[in-house]
C-alpha cells in the first residue's frame, strides 16, 4: 500500500478547484475548458495507476477521523467497483469539463456552473469510494443538492425551477428512506463499515432485513429514476446539456445502480431482492423505451432512453449469477460511453442550430460531419448493434435469461427473455429514429434549422474521444477484462469471478434472439409515426409528472386550508385554539393522577398576610382588565396583574423570574400603549353573546388547568425530581452559582438554542408583517384589529 | 412624540439601563441576571430612546444592525455549542481560568452562549419595538 493519501488528495483537488474556477470568472477566456479538464484528468490518471494493484487485490485504504463523538469517520477504499466507477466519474468528468467551456462560452455564470460541476464530482467520487454507510449517505445528498442546483441553473425559466424541485423532492425523499434503511442495517450488523457488512453471513435472516432492504431500494430506485419515480429524469433535462450528459446519464443516475452493486453481496440472493429488482427494472425499461418514441426534443428522447437503460441495468442486478455481474459492468461502462457523448452531441446541435426539435432538421450530417460521425458511432452502440459495445451488454443480458430459463425457473427465464428482447427491439427503434431524423433525413417536416455557429475543435473533441474509447473497447476486450472488468465483477459478486467476454460466440440461440430483436427494432423505426400518434393519445393522468404536481399542489392547498381553519380570524380566536389544545393535552395527563393521595394539600403550612394581599390584588386587577371600558384602563390593569406576579416571585425567592417578569411587563405595557395609540380612541364595542361565552369557557378551563398543574407539581412525584441534580451540579459542573442561568445556558442549552432560534424567526416574520401592514388601519380593519365583535 | 421631561429622563436613565444590562449579563452566571434578562434591559433602554427622541432617531442609529445582530447572536450561540466537541460533545461546556494576580476568572462556552442569547433578545425585541412605534411620518421607511 502506498503511503500517500491519494484518494483524499483527489477529493481535495476537485474541491479546491470548485471555488477557484468560480473566482477565475472563466467566461472571459476562450479555451478555458482545457484548463478546467486538468483536475479530473489528473484524478483519472491517478486511478489508472491503480488498475494494476487493484487487479492483484491491493486496495488503497484511507481512514480519517471526522466526528468521533458521533462515531463517524471517513473511510475511503478503492476496490474494483470503486475504481471502475471512479474512472467513469473522473474520465467523463474531464470530457464534460472541457466541453462546458465551449457550451457556455461567454455565459456570465459559467464559473458558477463549473463550481457546481466540481462539487458534484467530489460528492460522486465520495459515494463510490466511501467505505462507511453514513459517509456514503452524506455524499449521496451532496449529489442530490448539486443536481438540484444544476437543473435549476437557468432559474429564470419555470420548467428549470419545476424540474429541479421535482428532482430534489423525489431524490431527497428517497435519500431519507435510504438513510433509515442504512441505520437499520448498520444497527443490526453492528457496524457501518461497508466492507465489514458485505461479509456478514445470514443478513437476510435478520428481522430487519425486509424493511431495511425496502428502504434502501427506495433510495436506489429514486436516484436511478426507476418506475414509478422515473418522471423526474425527463424533467431534469432543463439543466444545461453538460449537466444532463454528466449527472443525468453518465454518473449520478447510476448512483442507485452503484448502491445495488455495492450492497449486492450482502443483500441479494433473496426472493424479495430478485423480484423487486426484476419487476421494477423491467417496467422501467419498457416504459422508458416506449416513451422515447413520444418526443421530438432530442434531449427528451435521450432522457427516456436513459430511463430505459437504467431499468435494464437494475434488471441485471436482480440475478445472482456471474454472467449477470459481468453484463452489468459492461452495461454500465457502455452506457456511460455512448449516452454521455450522445447528450454532448445534442448540446452541440442545439448550440449550432438553436433548436433540438427533431422535426426541424434536414441533412444536418452534411453540415456537421464530425458531430454526425460521433452520433452514429454512439447511437449504434445504444441500439445494441454488433460490433458495438452496447451489443455486448445486451448479448450478456439475453444470455443470463437463457441460463435462468434452462437451469432455474423456466417461465421466469423465458418471460424475462421476451421482455429483454422487446426492450432491445425498442432500443434499436428509437436509436435509429434519433439518428435518422437528426442527421440524415432529406426533408424536415417543419421549417428547417441551419447551422449558424459552427462548433470548434475542442467542442467536438470531448464527445468524439469518449465515443472512440467506447468503440474501441470491444476490439481490445482482453486488455480491459483483466485489469478492469474482472475486479469490478468480483466486487459485485463478493468473490473472485472469471470474466470471458467475446464479441463472437458463434451462432448461438442468443445471437438469433438478438438478430430477431434488431429486425423488430427496424420495424419499429419504420412505423415510428404511427407509434408517435398512438402515444400522443395517452391520457394526462397517466403521466408521473402530472400526478406528482397534483400531489404537491394538493399539499399546498392542505396547508392553506389548515391555516385558514386553525389560524384564521382574530387574535382571540387563535388564542382560544391554542389554549384549548393545551387543555385537552394536559387534561389527558392529569387523569392519570390518583386523587387525593397524589395531591395532599398541606393545610398546616399557614397563609401569610402578604400572600393574601397579593392574591386579592391580582384578582381585582384581572377583573378590572376584563371589565375595563377603555383600552388604557385595560392596559394599566393588566400591568398591575403582571406586577403582582413579579412580587410573588420575589417573596418566593425567584429573583431571576422576578427580573424577567418585571422587564417583560414594562415592555409589554409600553408596546400596548404604542399600538393602541395608533388606533382611534373609541370605546370598546360590546362583544357578542357567543364570543363572551367562549371566552368565559376558555378562561375557566385554563384557570382550572393551571390550578391543577400547580397542585400536582408540589405534591409527591412518581419520579425523583431533577431539580436536586441541577442544584447540586450547578457549581461543579456548570461553574455558576446561579442555577437558573446554568440550566438555561448549560444543562438545557440545547432548549435555549431552539428558543432563540424561534425568537429570531419570529422577528423576521414580525418584520414582514409590520412592513406590510399599515398601522393606521383602514376603516374596514378597525373592528377586526380591535376586538372580535365580528364573530358569532 | 419627544417630550421634554422624557428627554431629561433619557439623559440620565439610558446610560444607567445600558450599564445595568451589561452588569446583569456579566454577573448572570453566579447571581440573578443572564443574557435573556440583560437583553430585555437593553431593549428597555432603546424603548426609552424611542419615546424620548422619536423612532426615526433610533432607527437611524441602530436600525440597520438589528437583523444582522440577531443572526450573529444565533451564530455565536451555535459556535459556543460546537466548541463543546473539543471536550467530547455538542454543548459540552469548555472552561478556562484566567489568573490576574489574586483574581481568578472563569471563562467558558456557556457564557459565550449567553452572549448569543443576549444579542438575539436585544435585536428581536428592539426590532419589534421600532416596528410598532413607526411614526406616521416614517411610514414606508426601509429599515425597522
Amino acid at each position: 500500500m502506498q503511503p500517500q493519501p491519494l484518494l483524499l488528495l483527489s477529493l481535495l483537488l476537485l474541491a479546491v478547484s470548485s471555488p477557484l474556477l468560480w473566482l477565475l470568472r472563466p467566461h472571459r477566456f476562450r479555451h478555458v475548458g482545457w484548463v478546467a479538464a486538468i483536475p479530473p484528468a489528473l484524478v483519472t490518471a491517478m486511478l489508472l495507476t491503480q488498475l494494476q494493484p487493484v487487479s492483484q487485490g491491493i486496495f488503497l485504504h484511507e481512514r480519517y477521523p471526522w466526528s468521533a463523538a458521533l462515531g463517524l469517520e471517513i473511510i475511503l477504499r478503492l476496490d474494483g467497483l470503486a475504481l471502475f466507477f471512479g474512472l467513469i466519474v473522473a474520465g467523463i468528468g474531464a470530457a464534460v469539463a472541457l466541453y462546458t467551456g465551449y457550451y457556455l462560452e461567454d455565459h456570465p455564470r459559467q464559473g458558477y456552473f463549473y463550481s457546481l460541476l466540481f462539487l458534484f464530482m467530489v460528492s460522486m467520487l465520495g459515494i463510490v469510494w466511501s467505505d462507511n454507510l453514513l459517509t456514503l449517505f452524506v455524499f449521496w445528498e451532496g449529489t442530490s443538492i448539486t443536481s438540484y442546483l444544476l437543473i435549476s441553473f437557468e432559474h429564470e425559466k419555470k420548467e428549470a425551477r419545476d424540474g429541479g424541485r421535482r428532482a430534489l423532492i423525489v431524490t431527497g425523499f428517497g435519500g431519507l428512506a435510504m438513510l433509515a434503511g442504512m441505520v437499520l442495517l448498520g444497527q443490526s450488523v453492528g457496524t457501518y463499515t461497508i466492507s465489514d457488512i458485505l461479509f456478514t453471513p445470514n443478513l437476510d435472516a435478520s428481522p430487519y432485513y425486509g424493511v431495511a432492504l425496502f428502504l434502501i431500494l427506495l433510495g436506489a430506485f429514486t436516484k436511478s429514476a426507476q418506475f414509478p419515480f422515473h418522471f423526474w429524469l425527463p424533467g431534469a433535462m432543463a439543466a444545461p446539456t453538460p449537466a444532463s450528459a454528466y449527472l443525468h446519464s453518465a454518473t449520478m443516475v447510476k448512483a442507485g445502480i452503484f448502491l445495488l452493486a455495492r450492497l449486492h453481496p450482502a443483500l441479494s440472493g433473496t426472493d424479495l431482492w430478485f423480484w423487486s429488482l426484476l419487476t421494477v427494472g423491467a417496467a422501467t425499461m419498457l416504459l422508458g423505451a416506449v416513451s422515447a418514441f413520444r418526443y421530438y426534443d432530442l434531449k427528451a428522447v435521450l432522457a427516456n432512453a436513459t430511463v430505459s437503460q437504467l431499468g435494464f441495468l437494475v434488471m441485471l442486478l436482480a440475478f445472482h449469477s456471474e454472467a449477470a455481474y459481468v453484463a452489468a459492468v459492461v452495461g454500465i461502462l457502455a452506457h456511460a460511453l455512448y449516452k454521455g457523448p450522445l447528450f454532448l452531441v445534442a448540446g452541440i446541435v442545439d448550440h449550432a442550430t438553436g433548436t433540438r426539435d427533431l422535426r426541424r432538421f434536414a441533412r444536418l450530417g452534411r453540415e456537421l460531419p464530425w458531430v454526425a460521425a460521433t452520433a452514429v458511432l454512439a447511437g449504434l452502440s445504444m441500439a445494441g448493434l454488433p460490433p458495438f459495445f452496447g451489443f455486448l451488454a445486451k448479448e450478456t443480458l439475453l444470455e443470463t435469461f437463457f441460463h435462468h430459463a434452462e437451469h432455474d425457473v423456466p417461465w421466469v427465464g423465458w418471460l424475462g427473455l421476451g421482455v429483454a428482447a422487446l426492450g432491445g427491439a425498442l432500443f434499436v427503434g428509437y436509436s435509429l429514429t434519433l439518428l435518422w431524423e437528426a442527421f440524415f433525413r432529406r426533408e424536415a417536416p417543419e421549417e428547417a434549422a441551419h447551422v449558424h455557429h459552427a462548433p470548434g475543435f475542442g467542442f467536438v473533441f470531448a464527445p468524439l474521444a469518449l465515443t472512440l474509447v467506447g468503440t474501441a473497447i470491444p476490439f481490445v476486450l482482453t486488455a480491459v477484462e483483466k485489469p478492469l472488468l474482472t475486479p469490478t465483477a468480483s466486487a459485485i459478486a463478493g468473490h473472485p469471478v472469471e470474466v470471458h467476454l467475446a464479441l463472437w460466440h458463434g451462432v448461438t440461440p442468443t445471437l438469433l434472439v438478438s438478430l430477431a430483436a434488431i429486425a423488430v427494432g427496424v420495424g419499429f423505426f419504420a412505423i415510428r409515426s404511427a407509434l408517435r400518434r398512438l402515444l400522443a393519445t395517452t391520457p394526462s393522468w397517466l403521466n408521473g409528472t402530472y400526478l406528482f404536481d397534483r400531489l404537491i399542489y394538493g399539499l399546498y392547498d392542505l396547508a392553506a386550508w389548515s391555516t385558514r381553519t386553525v389560524q384564521g380570524g382574530t387574535l382571540a380566536s387563535q388564542a382560544s385554539v391554542v389554549l384549548l389544545a393545551a387543555v385537552v393535552a394536559l387534561v389527558g395527563a392529569l387523569t392519570q393522577v390518583r386523587w387525593p393521595e397524589d395531591l395532599p394539600i398541606d393545610w398546616s403550612a399557614g397563609v401569610y398576610f402578604e400572600e393574601v394581599v397579593l392574591v386579592a390584588l391580582a384578582i381585582v386587577a384581572a377583573i378590572t382588565t376584563v371589565r375595563a371600558q377603555t383600552r388604557l384602563n385595560a392596559i394599566v390593569s393588566i400591568g398591575v396583574v403582571g406586577i403582582t406576579v413579579t412580587l410573588f416571585f420575589v417573596i418566593f425567592d425567584a429573583p431571576d423570574l422576578a427580573l424577567t417578569q418585571l422587564l417583560v411587563d414594562i415592555l409589554t405595557v409600553v408596546l400596548l400603549v404604542l399600538v393602541f395609540y395608533k388606533i382611534p380612541p373609541q370605546s370598546l364595542p360590546p362583544l357578542s353573546r357567543v364570543v363572551r361565552i367562549r371566552n368565559l369557557v376558555v378562561s375557566v378551563l385554563v384557570g382550572l388547568l393551571g390550578f391543577g398543574l400547580t397542585l400536582f407539581s408540589v405534591g409527591p412525584r412518581f419520579l425523583p425530581t431533577i431539580s436536586d441534580y441541577f442544584s447540586l451540579n450547578a457549581v461543579p459542573g456548570g461553574h455558576g452559582a446561579n442555577v437558573v442561568n446554568v440550566i438555561l445556558v448549560d444543562f438545557r442549552g440545547f432548549d435555549t438554542m431552539g428558543e432563540i432560534t424561534v425568537l429570531a424567526i419570529a422577528a423576521v416574520g414580525g418584520y414582514a408583517l409590520l412592513r406590510s401592514a399599515r398601522l393606521r388601519p383602514r376603516p374596514a380593519d378597525r373592528i377586526a384589529l380591535n376586538h372580535d365583535s365580528e364573530e358569532g | 412624540m419627544p417630550e421634554l421631561y422624557l428627554r431629561l429622563l433619557d439623559r440620565i436613565l439610558t446610560p444607567i439601563l445600558l450599564i445595568l444590562a451589561v452588569f446583569l449579563f456579566l454577573r448572570g452566571h453566579n447571581e440573578p441576571g443572564g443574557g435573556f434578562i440583560a437583553g430585555l434591559a437593553a431593549a428597555a433602554a432603546f424603548q426609552l430612546q424611542i419615546l424620548s427622541r422619536g423612532d426615526e432617531y433610533v432607527r437611524r442609529l441602530i436600525g440597520p444592525y438589528l437583523h444582522p445582530m440577531a443572526g450573529i447572536g444565533l451564530l455565536v450561540a451555535g459556535a459556543a455549542a460546537l466548541i463543546g466537541f473539543r471536550q467530547g460533545g455538542f454543548f459540552k461546556g469548555v472552561w478556562a481560568s484566567i489568573h490576574l494576580g489574586q483574581l481568578e476568572l472563569d471563562f467558558g462556552t456557556p457564557q459565550l452562549f449567553d452572549l448569543g442569547v443576549f444579542l438575539v433578545v436585544v435585536a428581536v425585541v428592539t426590532s419589534f419595538l421600532l416596528g410598532l412605534s413607526k411614526s406616521e411620518a416614517s411610514e414606508g421607511g426601509e429599515e425597522a
